[in-house]
């Protein structure tokens, strides 16, 4: 009886069926060479899961490039940090969703039919109303119904001055840059057509959540806000 | 709850194991780990692509493996021009220096292998897929799936040694 190679593998790696199993084990009684075969095959394979072993970790380098980057996000954070109380209350108490976000999609994520947010040598900036909302509009006096919402404003740990905004389903943070507003951050997507109402849910959810990964301090109150928005202005003039 | 946290609540499990794949498939431990972060990035990117119901693991190793081969086919043509330094001088960066020099050792012989032994090899014998499910992923017949198993394992073993 000849055993195809392909078929004392399989056996080795118990992946026959109990009938194909019987047979290869009868002709491995008659020729111990084809015992031997498994027995190699079986240790390679444990070799190899042993040799590779130390590679199923999450080192601890990887974990921070995934939440750090301005790539992708905090995984674990919400779970891990309970967010500051000023978060908290803004957010509205509400269970934080795993936030997520790649930076580097910021083209596929934009809504099709706005130019707020363009690519300027490979960085995203703000451009059009956002900028503008940016540029002047203060969380304490905005009207309720402003078409692009500024929620909070602070200082980064390199002292940029960022801001979030909201308009429609797109969320996001700027921070300053010498000519403009910065993407550092943006939310939506592509399930705001399914699901706008749970999308902008979780989109505030995960921008609370990168607001008090990135904030150096507490976000202004309305004096600090306008304080800083009127120095902005003068630098740039 | 949200679809969004369970899916990465779940990705976040399968990381150690997508490490691993990783491991087997490039050249170096920063090759893995860049393949590692580019498929995460890839599958938050593309998390409405995923059905939920159906395995997150063979998605992501999918992923994983189309993103290999294309970085692949690009720096085979750089290592062709540049010799990579022997590693058998080298000693890894992590962890204890025996299992570091065993896990360079390993990740070496697999680098002898032809890229679709190496997958074969590394989704069956190291991550334990079942045979009809590693075809699934790397999308080939069973029959291809086991003559590259077959021919991978056996050139493994004389590159390795047999006495393992």
């Amino acid at each position: 009886m000849t055993i195809e190679p392909e078929t004392l593998m399989a056996y080795a790696d118990g992946a026959l069926d109990p009938i194909a199993a019987k047979r290869v084990e009868r002709a491995i009684a008659e020729d111990p060479r084809l015992g031997e075969d498994v027995a190699r095959h079986r240790a390679l394979a444990a070799r190899l899961r042993g040799g590779l072993a130390p590679a199923a970790t999450v080192p601890d380098a990887i974990a921070r490039r995934l939440a750090d980057a301005g790539k992708v996000t905090p995984l674990r954070r919400p779970e891990r940090a309970p967010m500051r109380r000023w978060a908290r209350n803004w957010a509205g108490g509400g269970a934080v969703a795993a936030s997520l976000l790649v930076g580097a999609m910021v083209g596929q994520m934009l809504p099709r039919d706005t130019g707020a947010i363009a690519l300027d040598d490979g960085r995203a900036v703000v451009r059009g109303d956002i900028a503008r909302a940016l540029d002047t509009q203060l969380a304490s006096t905005q009207p309720a119904d402003a078409p692009v919402r500024v929620g909070l404003t602070f200082r980064d740990a390199g002292g940029a001055l960022c801001r979030t905004f909201e308009r429609q389903a797109v969320a996001g943070i700027a921070c300053a840059a010498r000519d403009g507003w910065g993407v550092a951050r943006l939310y939506g997507g592509a399930a705001q057509e399914r699901s706008e109402f749970r999308q902008a849910a979780s989109a505030q959810a995960a921008m609370m959540a990168d607001v008090d990964a990135m904030a150096k301090g507490d976000p202004m109150d309305a004096a600090a806000e306008r304080k800083a928005l009127a120095e902005l202005r003068s630098d740039r003039d | 709850m949200p679809g969004s946290s369970s899916f990465t609540d779940e990705l976040l499990t399968l990381i150690p194991r997508l490490r691993r794949f990783a491991h087997a498939l490039a050249r170096d431990g920063a090759d893995a780990d860049d393949l590692l972060q580019a498929s995460v990035e890839r599958a938050l990117v593309r998390q409405d692509q995923w059905q939920p119901g159906t395995r997150l693991d063979s998605w992501m190793y999918r992923i994983m493996r189309n993103l290999w081969i294309d970085t692949a086919r690009a720096t085979r043509r750089r290592s062709e021009t540049f010799v990579p330094p022997d590693a058998g001088e080298e000693v890894g960066a992590m962890g204890e220096q025996e299992a570091s020099v065993e896990l360079h050792h390993v990740m070496r012989a697999m680098q002898t292998l032809p890229a679709e032994q190496r997958e074969a090899v590394a989704l069956v014998v190291v991550e334990g897929f079942a045979y009809k499910e590693a075809a699934e992923i790397l999308d080939v017949p069973i029959g291809t799936l086991t003559s590259r198993l077959v021919r991978g394992r056996e050139a493994l073993m004389t590159r390795l040694g047999e006495a393992a």
